[in-house]
């Protein structure tokens, strides 16, 4: 795809499977980006399928989608993948759910972002800060985070640190950030590389499991590129946040807080509360997203509007003073 | 179960939801101490505030700094030192006013500080 020069702006896939709107998320999260980071709706890209976005103007409305994106870039679903890559989704641990995960155009970011400079996040992450505002000009031309934080304290997963028990470190691809240059696009066409030849890449790297995950070929990619030195590419400039699937959303109290349910790991089923303000947050139970997604769209539409009310009062009094 | 155990129990949920809410304003704070310029990103501590003070009173304009990818970025170091410096004040001021309401919650309730209680 042809970029402008010097642009820069988010991209976000969305697919939606049987029960997960990921398209809602992605329209909620670029209302949350142009809140907190100030950027354009012109800023802001989305990947998805035509049945996604025709489910999402019934239930959205297209207006409210114009509002929050301009570039919607739409593919073609590889229907045997779609089949094939089925995932275990949790809403909370009481709750396991076997559904289709559609991921397989991820590597792709490269090929479909129309800008320059590129934060490719999930529509699951959560934007409550201007914080990934200080990726923008980096002298680092790629930026992926090894090193998550888990926001309930006590909980360790220890299998999330490396991809295989004996395996290299495991890089994120919740957030990526990427210039167009050659040297991303070689690492780009090595995690392309990864996705087309899985069953080869399963055994040389002893990926656990039979489901594609694209934290798997961007740590493969990271690790060839890197010369097959491990931690090679540079972190984020911010910490990675993460809740999980076995969390739930209490509420939300603003546009950039949120109050949940923490699982205790020694106690499953038992909760602890966090109220979450003013950080990005990866939140992985989609469910509990999707149940306060109309709160949060009051929150941030009421701001924007009353924002624009204000401005154009101010305005006509300037015109009229 | 008797009254003083579900209390005591009461009790300990009240301390895991407070130890928790304290890194929750900890990741906060650490995440308005960094500051991102020229192309790097720099950890607003005590230390780069002072060198970056004492490289003003010698007069130097101009300085390269090593960022914490230990990449060198050259900076303006009056307007970098006051940036950095009114960074740290915001930042610190209000970890220090979310942290001070916080020692004050005695319920789990108050901890989170729910809007409808």
């Amino acid at each position: 795809m042809t970029f402008k020069k010097n642009s820069k702006g988010i991209l976000m896939f969305a697919h939606n499977n049987d029960e997960i709107d990921y398209f809602k998320l992605a329209v909620l999260n670029a209302l949350l980006i142009q809140k907190h980071c100030k950027l354009k709706k012109e800023q802001i890209a989305v990947v998805t399928d035509q049945a996604s976005y025709d489910w999402a103007c019934k239930e959205l409305g297209k207006r409210l989608i114009n509002k929050a994106v301009k570039h919607l870039i739409f593919v073609e679903k590889d229907r045997q993948f779609k089949y094939s890559n089925i995932r275990v989704y949790k809403d909370t641990s009481l709750t396991p759910k076997e559904l289709s995960f559609y991921n397989r155009d991820r590597c792709d970011a490269y090929d479909l972002s129309p800008f320059e400079e590129t934060i490719l996040i999930d529509a699951d992450y959560m934007i409550l800060s201007n914080k990934l505002n200080d990726c923008w000009g980096h002298n680092n031309d790629l930026m992926m985070s090894w090193d998550y934080k888990d926001i309930c304290v006590d909980r360790e997963l220890p299998s999330l640190h490396r991809i295989s028990p004996l395996g290299i470190t495991m890089y994120w691809a919740t957030v990526v950030y990427f210039k167009k240059t050659e040297y991303v696009e070689t690492f780009f066409n090595f995690v392309k590389h990864t996705r087309d030849n899985r069953d080869y890449y399963r055994d040389l790297y002893k990926l656990p499991g039979s489901i594609y995950r694209n934290d798997f070929s961007f740590s493969i990619g990271a690790h060839m590129i890197s010369g097959l030195q491990d931690k090679g590419i540079p972190e984020l400039p911010f910490k990675l946040y993460k809740s999980f699937d076995t969390d739930d959303i209490h509420s939300v109290e603003s546009d950039n807080s949120i109050i949940l349910y923490l699982e205790k790991q020694r106690s499953p089923g038992d909760f602890i509360l966090t109220k979450w303000t003013g950080v990005d947050l990866h939140i992985m139970n989609k469910w509990a997203i999707n149940r306060i997604t109309r709160k949060f769209f009051d929150y941030v539409t009421t701001t924007t509007t009353a924002t624009k009310t204000t401005k154009r009062k101010t305005k006509k009094a300037t015109s009229t003073g | 179960m008797s009254a003083k155990l579900s209390k005591a129990l009461e009790y300990a949920n009240y301390r895991v939801t407070l130890n928790n809410q304290h890194e929750a304003l900890k990741a906060k704070a650490q995440s308005l101490l960094s500051y991102s310029v020229n192309g790097g990103t720099f950890t607003i501590d005590r230390e780069l505030i002072t060198f970056c003070k004492t490289l003003i009173t010698d007069k130097v304009k101009e300085a390269v700094l090593l960022d914490i990818y230990n990449n060198p970025i050259k900076v303006d170091t009056k307007s970098f030192y006051a940036e950095i410096k009114s960074r740290y004040f915001e930042a610190t001021n209000e970890y220090y006013a979310e942290y001070e309401k916080l020692r004050q919650a005695r319920s789990v309730h108050k901890v989170i500080d729910f809007n409808d209680f």
